[in-house]
């Protein structure tokens, strides 16, 4: 077992938190205050190739594996999880899904924009009455004159606004439950899909959360995503990833409140002493770093064990539970650390603080993670 | 036209403080556990090769005298930044070598690479800041030479440099073969490498030559030009100073205060 990462894991690491450190951390805060979609940062990402990270070359993607893609996720986030937000639902839940379930016609049509970000895509799986029951999908797909017809609503789907393409779910067959379900590529020039009302977020501002509407919305055939009424396992499939992408970013806003946090107790003084020297301090910063070194190797071996191939979900899911769960609890840590400071706006981590929260319920809520590792624990399934 | 970038790998000069150390017996920094990168002015240099490559095309060769094993990380960024390829004259001596000592070894190993137009290096290294290897390289190879160069202005027919000068810049006219010697300036910003040329650097050639087999073609070491006695860290102070009167009087006073300490 060799913790150690490769070369080439070192200079993307370096190479992405220098980006992350110049080019997004210095508008992470306007980017909060006055959100806005961050189209030069989102374009110099793609230049460098972090829109098509998993993308094999020949499609126009940088051909990394998954463990590439936390450890820059991880950067990301740590500058801004508003940006990476945008950045990982790109990677893990537009294109991850075509790599694995595509036809190779769907592959070289829509992975080259994609990798390039020319295009942006969105996710379209929740809905009013399908949150953590996901499988309730009642948006209706049927076939008329040898194309698919759309009709419902999807709720909450990031880049929703920005995307040109997007993976819908819809209920295919008669069958109830994941046994009905199927995927579609939806391009937003198709007719009959629009973009409803976009949300006000608590965090991650920068990134739009929108309801997208299908009315008789026209597909063709042929851009079936896998299988008819396999739906269910292109989402299960690529919530795997998904979640180990969250995880990342959970690590990365934890590990800002951490930094945020060793630079504070050292600068700030009280009582005739800095903060760094009272031991509760200490305490706090000793149980911040295990926790984050903690949640970051069980994100690095959900990863590795993606790429593997090996099936992952409930080491996906550990890992978005504990990631997320620091993330919140870091950053509950880092407003009490900085005191009045961090109940106001100059300083970074009440945004830290909101931006933590959506980590433990998007893509899974906690609740949801907790019942895929007892079904793994309990079933063995 | 074939561009030889002279790499130094130095501990990381944006480390904290604390981090820097001497070692009492070499009387050099340790380098031990502190991450290597490469010297500011040298990543300046390869910019301004790889913007020229970009331009007119030609090779781009990265020159490093250092530790092998310990160059791995600045080669393969290089290569991802857009280099072709790469030499490392492997010598464990090298942090230990001052900038003559390294201007021969560079000079014999470029003789031993052969075909070279321009030979670029950072103006000075973030360690030591000698300012000699350059001008050192030019005279070893009979070549000529320009110090603190920002940019290449024109590259048809003759080759042009921007020089950076007091107040200004002058306009050099070049003849290959040429050494330059490149400092910093809103041009040459080192470009950050996509994730995609990182991967496929691992396939450019790297080519690692013994130091002994470079240093028997440099022919007679030369005396030591430079002995390094001792080295210390310098003592930081801090006072703090009051000014009284008027807010008027105050700004006048700190003007005269901080001219007095030729800081304005």
């Amino acid at each position: 077992m060799d913790f150690a990462l490769s070369e080439e894991h070192r200079l993307i690491q370096a190479a992405v938190r220098e980006f992350a450190a110049k080019e997004i951390l210095p508008v992470a805060a306007d980017l909060d205050h006055h959100p806005r979609f961050p189209a030069e940062i989102i374009a110099r990402a793609a230049s460098l190739g972090l829109l098509g990270l998993n993308v094999p070359q020949e499609y126009g993607g940088a051909g990394l594996d998954g463990l590439a893609n936390v450890i820059v996720q991880e950067e990301l986030a740590r500058a801004s999880a508003g940006v990476q937000t945008i950045i990982t639902v790109q990677n893990s839940l537009v294109c991850d899904p075509i790599l694995r379930f595509g036809t190779p016609e769907q592959k070289s049509r829509y992975l080259p924009r994609l990798a390039t970000g020319e295009w942006l895509g969105c996710y379209c799986l929740t809905e009013p009455e399908a949150g953590s029951d996901a499988m309730a999908v009642r948006t209706r797909a049927e076939q008329r004159d040898g194309q698919w017809v759309l009709n419902g609503r999807k709720l909450f789907v990031t880049n929703g606004l920005e995307a040109q393409l997007a993976i819908v779910y819809a209920r295919s067959e008669p069958a109830p439950g994941a046994r009905g379900i199927s995927a579609f590529l939806v391009e937003k020039s198709f007719p009959g899909i629009s973009v409803g009302r976009v949300e006000q977020k608590l965090g991650i501002k920068c990134s739009s959360t929108v309801e997208i509407l299908l009315e008789d919305c026209r597909v063709p055939a042929e851009n079936l995503l896998g299988e008819r009424g396999e739906g269910a396992r292109v989402a299960l499939s690529t919530l795997d990833g998904g979640r180990i992408g969250i995880a990342a970013q959970a690590v990365g806003i934890a590990r800002a409140c951490l930094e945020d946090c060793v630079a504070h107790a050292q600068a700030r003084q009280q009582f005739g002493r800095p903060l760094k020297a009272f031991q509760a301090v200490q305490w706090a910063l000793a149980d911040m770093a295990t926790r984050i070194d903690a949640a970051r190797l069980l994100t690095y071996r959900a990863a590795w064990l993606r790429d593997r191939g090996d099936r992952c979900t409930a080491e996906a899911a550990m890992a978005k539970l504990v990631a997320s769960e620091t993330a919140m609890w870091a950053a509950h840590r880092a407003v009490q650390l900085f005191g009045g400071y961090g109940y106001i706006q100059d300083y970074p981590v009440e945004r830290y603080f909101r931006d933590a929260k959506i980590t433990e319920i998007y893509e899974g809520t906690s609740e949801i993670q907790r019942l895929i590792i007892s079904r793994q624990v309990l079933d063995g399934r | 036209m074939d561009i030889v970038v002279c790499l130094k790998q130095v501990v990381d000069p944006e480390l904290p403080a604390r981090d820097f150390a001497i070692d009492p017996a070499t009387q050099r920094q340790v380098r031990e556990g502190r991450p290597l990168v490469i010297s500011t002015y040298d990543e300046n240099a390869l910019e301004v090769a790889l913007q020229l490559k970009d331009r007119i095309g030609g090779k781009v060769t990265v020159l490093t005298l250092g530790p092998a094993a310990a160059s791995g990380d600045a080669i393969r960024l290089a290569l991802a930044m857009g280099a072709d390829e790469a030499v490392v004259v492997d010598d464990s001596e090298a942090p230990q070598r001052l900038g003559a000592a390294k201007a021969r070894l560079l000079a014999a190993a470029l003789r031993r690479l052969g075909r070279f137009d321009l030979v670029l290096c950072g103006c000075e290294s973030a360690d030591w800041v000698e300012r000699v290897v350059g001008p050192l390289l030019a005279e070893a190879l009979q070549a000529a030479c320009v110090t603190f160069v920002s940019r290449i202005e024109q590259v048809d027919g003759t080759l042009l440099v921007r020089r950076l000068a007091d107040e200004g810049f002058h306009l050099v006219e070049v003849r290959p073969p040429a050494v330059l010697a490149v400092t910093s300036d809103e041009s040459n910003r080192p470009r950050l490498p996509k994730v995609k040329d990182i991967m496929t650097a691992r396939r450019k050639p790297v080519h690692t030559w013994p130091v002994a087999e470079v240093a028997g073609q440099a022919g007679e070491e030369g005396p030591l030009e430079v002995e390094v006695r001792q080295v210390t860290l310098p003592e930081r102070t801090a006072r703090c100073e009051f000014l009284s009167g008027d807010p008027g009087e105050q700004a006048a006073a700190l003007v005269q205060r901080l001219r007095e300490l030729k800081l304005l």
